[in-house]
């Protein structure tokens, strides 16, 4: 559904993509995590037809985003960061506007159907001013799937919404897999392992890591850090006990106790074989 | 071609949603009263009445109310970033910045419209050149236009509409007063060449006394047809930023 191959984009003498590709099958649902500058955003608007990338190639839906733009453009909804929004327009006014503007010939009914998906039909009369944050959020959503498209693009989506509203939009994105093949950005880590099949890393323009959650939890972790007071043994006797047990890397002496860390790349929890309290902080 | 009706509609909705758009009509009908009135009362005792009066003070006023209404066009949508998503609808940027300028032209052309009751006024007290009127009409119509297409302009240059107004104000200024270049430059040539690239240089010698030229509809033609294509190339650019 989504071919990037050695995707390159710069801005004046700074690189903000540095030939990265990647694949995305149909109904998966992508991640693409990193820090703030990496090239997130810019991977998304090349995709969705925004912006040219310098070199290298993008296809979407079977469409290359450069030569058949516009096919590929009706083929993607998005929503950017900062949700797009006309105040002074009304909820249903505004959907229709976006369905009309994708070239759907029944723009009400596709508008109803986007708006009661994302719960809002009882706000349509509304205008788009008076919505709540989190409301404004599930709007830019229908806005993006009003036209059943079959990728949808999605530039971190719960930036600035409350908790509750988070888990509600994490699980939109994790139904939209169902029907459609979902790029979503984000920088936090746990985001990423609960709604994504699969993860790609991006750092500074290139992808440092890429893979299923559960596959880069094994490559990336760092290993656990366990604290253990012992009361009963003596000291050499503990450390002894510590050092032989499954996954410890290294045992330090600290604070009347010991710091125990555990071997990397083993998947968190699997150190504990001694009762144990975790450090504060 | 698709997009135009889609973008024109929403555009023109929004004129008629927003209380901004109502006061521009309320200023611009109390400015054309007033002139409109003052010609009658001189008209009682002085002079024959002047059909071309109301189109003839819009001449000066256009350089304000055009702003006004273009200031919002694309600054407005590049600030809220509405446009970044305009720009990924299988819509091209033609058919966005038409669709933008018809809008602001219609709306324009309705204020315009409302102006007629001086005339069924005119007609209802003296017999004036009806002729007169109607070529004053159909120059102040394309001079508006021209106008508008500066001001489409001068906010896609800007994200803040504050500095799209102004801008185009000073614009506007500028190809307005080019009609009295001749009164400071020496050059005889020089002043008739500026006096031709200005907006009231083809409008006040020919349209306001009834003349309808073709070379004058020309020139506001190309002053819309410039000015758009500056503002698609300037649409344009925004994607390689």
């Amino acid at each position: 559904m989504i071919q990037v191959e050695n995707l390159c984009r710069r801005y004046g003498p700074h690189t903000a993509l540095d030939g990265i590709s990647f694949e995305a099958a149909p109904g998966e649902v992508v991640g693409l995590l990193g820090p703030n500058g990496a090239g997130k955003t810019t991977t998304m608007r090349i995709l969705t037809g925004y912006m040219p990338p310098t070199s290298g190639r993008a296809v979407v839906a079977g469409f290359d985003v450069q030569t058949q733009s516009m096919q590929a453009r009706a083929a993607v909804g998005y929503l950017p960061e900062r949700v797009p929004l006309y105040p002074d327009m009304t909820v249903a006014g505004y959907v229709t506007f976006w369905a009309q503007m994708r070239g759907i010939r029944k723009a009400r009914t596709a508008a109803q159907q986007a708006l009661e998906q994302v719960d809002l039909w009882d706000r349509r009369r509304s205008l788009v001013r008076s919505l709540s944050k989190g409301m404004r959020q599930r709007l830019g959503l229908a806005q993006a799937l009003v036209h059943a498209p079959s990728v949808v693009i999605l530039d971190e989506p719960t930036i600035g919404i409350d908790p509750q509203q988070v888990i509600d939009v994490r699980q939109a994105v994790r139904g939209l897999g169902v029907k459609h093949t979902v790029l979503f950005s984000t920088h936090i880590l746990t985001e990423a392992e609960q709604v994504c099949d699969r993860v790609i890393i991006l750092n500074q323009g290139r992808i440092v890591a890429h893979g299923t959650p559960s596959e880069l939890r094994a490559t990336l972790y760092a290993g656990d850090r366990l604290y253990v007071q012992v009361s009963k043994l003596n000291p050499e006797a503990a450390l002894k006990a510590l050092k032989s047990a499954t996954g410890v890397a290294r045992v330090e002496p600290s604070d009347g106790g010991y710091l125990v860390y555990g071997q990397p790349n083993i998947a968190p929890g699997r150190t504990s074989q001694v009762r144990s309290r975790r450090p504060a902080g | 071609m698709i997009g135009v009706g889609t973008v024109f509609r929403r555009e023109l909705a929004a004129y008629f949603t927003s209380p901004i758009a109502y006061l521009i009509g309320a200023a611009f009908l109390l400015v054309t009263a007033l002139v409109f009135n003052s010609n009658l009362t001189l008209a009682l005792t002085q002079e024959p009445v002047n059909p071309a009066i109301v189109p003839n003070a819009l001449s000066f006023f256009l350089i304000f109310f055009g702003p006004v209404l273009t200031m919002r066009l694309l600054a407005e949508e590049a600030r809220e970033g509405t446009l970044e998503l305009l720009l990924t609808t299988p819509v091209t940027e033609v058919a966005i910045v038409l669709g933008k300028f018809l809008s602001a032209w219609v709306f324009y052309s309705l204020l315009l419209a409302a102006t007629l009751v001086y005339q069924i006024i005119l007609s209802n007290v003296t017999q004036p050149e009806t002729g007169q009127a109607i070529a004053a009409y159909i120059g102040i119509w394309l001079y508006g236009g021209a106008a508008l297409a500066v001001g489409l302009l001068c906010s896609a240059l800007t994200e803040s509409q504050v500095v799209a107004a102004f801008l185009s104000v000073a614009v506007l200024l500028l190809l307005y007063l080019g009609e009295l270049a001749g009164q400071i430059v020496a050059s005889i040539d020089m002043a008739n060449l500026l006096r031709r690239l200005s907006m009231p240089g083809h409008y006040i010698g020919s349209f306001a006394s009834g003349l309808v030229r073709f070379e004058d509809i020309i020139y506001y033609a190309g002053v819309i047809a410039i000015a758009l294509f500056l503002t698609l190339r300037l649409v344009e650019l925004r994607r390689l930023r």
